[in-house]
């Protein structure tokens, strides 16, 4: 490179030459820039004619609320039908006096009302690099905080091992890694590794499996301080805690879960927002509240020459709608059953794809029992039917908290805690945390518990596409039917993540937009 | 099973740490057509079966059958025990009796043939069936035999087999349940129940 031309220079040329596609290409091999794409919110031209284009967006979910905040603010007639009495689809954040809509068992929340005390039903965590709902916390004024998703000090139980008896998460990771590194050490030998290695590259590969262990000298495991010490009093000496028995380690089914806080969508920097995921629905509807009808059951969806015509219920009444174009967010399991004129190639998809059937227990303890344990945030596994403990990085120290006491979502076991009814869900989960936690029963003082698959107007969480349907179906529903769009995380590659639903609605909303441009064009040439 | 029995007798302990039911006269109507569809037409998708059209005394007594658990409490029927807390929800007969008005207030339509099997076949074994429901599935109410033709076909075959396995038609309080357990027996196999549910179709059209 010439050398009066800085990096800036450089880029700055390519720019005048290539665009910007070449500036970020070159950009991306100069290594200023981390080589990911995220799909951007589209740049969607505000109407210029002089009839304003209408929308009706069903279901005031993620989905439906970010289509109707960017297309209000390009001059788009919306509205949103929303069947439930809320807003918010599965971003539900229960307080005290909430109603928990399960068919069948409606319950009312019986939290103490306290800043700190609610429970994240749906969605509780955001991944750094979901950027376009980071970019609307942002500017919606939603605050966020850490969440904190590992912890290695969390515990895992797992009655296979230790005869049912916890051990901190630190420990097993720490010792299985140790004995798998003496054992890797101990059988590598020069001749079994291809030509292109040299002598040089042996000893550098012995010095990596020495640092994935923590082995000594002479590459045993005899302990590391990673597994924690024997005592945390630095008065004295640290001791190491003797190596927990490998044969023990390896008998739990942890092994397939102990990568799960280096996943790309679960590993650090995890947030939240400030006093509950629904704080995100707040500032969504604190734009665009005006235009949604709650309690409001689409009954027909129905396309005609040059729109959409849509049949809702409210208090009895039907009333019936016409719009340029509709966003359907309406769980595809609901839709099977909504009337329609969509022709069987498209329509058989809403009963191809399946349902999941997650499900959450939230739990009022009386005292933060976790803390005194030095357990702040983070979970505990186990593998029972509850799977997970979350205990809560919110409301450090204070005198109580809301933990999640079960997070299933293996559907089997979601389907047996809801034939359950919700006072025997929670002993059940209580029976199954006291292995966790001794005493455990003594702290619980309410719960709610959420079969996502049987709340109302839901009915399900998250779609599930095996790879079969997701050939034969994700393209055809995802393209537009006429003018009808369906939208939300069930229309995304990331179902059962808001990120997934935000960038359904763009998907859906850059369409409408390309659309509305060649038909400005048209209007101009003419 | 052990697990939920014991979870089961321990209810009453722990009582006080649920969340509070929301009272009665809260009834929520438009759980009909969340989960049975619009105009209560039906939704595969979530096994709920069509529901318009459906006869009033037939509706009202299976209503009462989820709601006094006589119906859907078998640990193996797993759609029944989805519907049986919605019907203890219709705690009193002005519940059960709205229900009933709403679903009345539908649209019913044909639910699509789902099901493939041989209708000759299916006549013969029909025969049986007749004697309650009709020769042409028309129901009849004073045998307490609801009309069959224009049902979820689907929902005929679950609810067959159901009966046939003990599923439904086991409580000791239900006396037609009994009745159609028995005569479920009869049927030889998984093909005849598709047979006579194939038959049935048939008469859609002669109705």
């Amino acid at each position: 490179m010439n050398q009066g031309l800085s990096r800036r220079g450089f880029l700055q040329m390519v720019g005048a030459f290539g665009g910007s596609a070449a500036v970020y290409q070159a950009a991306l091999g100069m290594g200023l820039l981390p080589a990911v794409a995220h799909a951007s919110r589209p740049d969607i031209a505000p109407l210029t004619g002089k009839r304003r284009k209408k929308v009706v967006i069903l279901g005031a979910g993620i989905a439906g609320l970010t289509a109707a905040y960017e297309l209000r603010q390009k001059g788009y007639d919306v509205q949103i039908i929303e069947a439930s009495h809320r807003a918010g689809g599965r971003n539900l954040t229960l307080r005290g006096g909430d109603l928990i809509d399960e068919c069948g068992y409606p319950q009312t929340c019986r939290f103490d009302r306290d800043p700190d005390l609610y429970f994240n039903a749906g969605p509780a965590r955001i991944p750094g690099h979901h950027s376009a709902l980071l970019g609307y916390c942002k500017e919606l004024g939603v605050p966020l905080a850490p969440f904190i998703n590992d912890n290695r000090s969390a515990l895992v139980q797992d009655d296979a091992m230790f005869g049912g008896r916890p051990i901190r998460n630190r420990e097993y990771i720490t010792d299985t890694r140790g004995f798998i590194a003496e054992l890797l050490a101990k059988s590598l030998k020069p001749e079994q590794l291809s030509a292109q290695f040299t002598g040089a590259d042996y000893t550098r590969l012995l010095e990596y499996v020495r640092q994935f262990g923590e082995l000594d000298a002479r590459f045993t495991y005899t302990g590391s301080g990673r597994a924690g010490f024997a005592r945390h009093d630095y008065t004295g000496p640290e001791t190491l805690k003797q190596p927990l028995p490998i044969a023990e380690l390896m008998k739990s089914r942890f092994m397939y879960l102990m990568s799960f806080g280096e996943l790309d969508d679960q590993s650090a920097m995890m947030m939240e927002p400030v006093g509950g995921m629904d704080r995100i629905v707040a500032g969504f509807m604190a734009k665009v509240g005006d235009c949604v009808r709650t309690h409001a059951q689409v009954e027909t969806v129905r396309l005609t020459g040059n729109g959409v015509e849509v049949v809702f219920r409210h208090k009895g009444e039907r009333t019936l709608l016409t719009a340029d174009y509709c966003l359907n967010s309406i769980p595809l399991q609901l839709l099977a059953g909504i009337e329609h004129n969509f022709p069987a190639e498209y329509a058989d998809g809403f009963t191809a794809v399946q349902r999941g059937k997650l499900f959450k227990i939230g739990l009022q303890m009386k005292e933060r029992f976790w803390e005194r344990e030095g357990i702040y945030g983070g979970i505990s596994w186990t593998m029972q039917d509850i799977t997970q403990l979350w205990y809560p990085a919110h409301g450090i120290h204070r005198q109580k908290g809301v933990i999640l006491g079960a997070y299933t979502f293996d559907d089997e076991t979601g389907e047996k805690f809801s034939r359950l009814a919700p006072a025997q869900r929670i002993e059940l989960a209580i029976q199954q945390g006291e292995k966790l936690h001794p005493g455990y029963r003594s702290y619980v003082e309410s719960g709610v518990t959420i079969p996502w698959h049987r709340m109302n107007h839901m009915l399900g969480c998250s779609a599930r596409w095996d790879d079969s349907v997701r050939a034969q179906w994700f393209k055809r529903l995802q393209a537009p039917l006429g003018t009808h769009y369906l939208i939300g995380d069930q229309l995304s590659y990331h179902s059962g993540w808001q990120e997934g639903a935000i960038h359904s609605a763009f998907h859906a909303i850059a369409d409408i937009d390309r659309r509305e441009r060649e038909q400005a064009a048209r209007v101009v040439a003419a | 099973m052990r697990q939920l029995t014991r979870a089961r007798q321990l209810l009453l302990a722990t009582a006080a740490f649920i969340a509070t039911a929301v009272s009665a006269d809260n009834v929520d109507l438009s759980y009909c057509t969340v989960c049975h569809g619009a105009h209560g037409n039906g939704n595969p998708a979530i096994r709920a079966p069509k529901i318009s059209a459906m006869e009033p005394w037939y509706l009202r007594r299976q209503l009462e059958a989820f709601r006094d658990g006589v119906r859907g409490t078998h640990p193996d029927d797993a759609a029944g025990q989805e519907m049986q807390p919605v019907g203890i929800r219709l705690r009193d007969e002005a519940a059960i009796d709205a229900a009933i008005a709403y679903v009345s207030s539908f649209t019913p339509k044909a639910p699509p043939i789902t099901v493939t099997g041989d209708s000759a076949r299916g006549r013969a074994l029909y025969a049986t069936c007749a004697s309650c429901h009709g020769p042409k599935g028309e129901g009849n109410q004073t045998l307490g035999a609801p009309a069959l033709a224009d049902r979820s076909d689907w929902y005929l075959v679950t609810q067959l087999r159901n009966y046939k396995a003990g599923l439904r038609g086991s409580d000791h309080r239900d006396t037609a349940g009994a009745q159609m357990r028995a005569l479920a027996a009869t049927l030889p196999d998984p093909q005849a129940i598709d047979d006579v549910v194939a038959y049935i179709n048939t008469l859609r059209e002669s109705r």
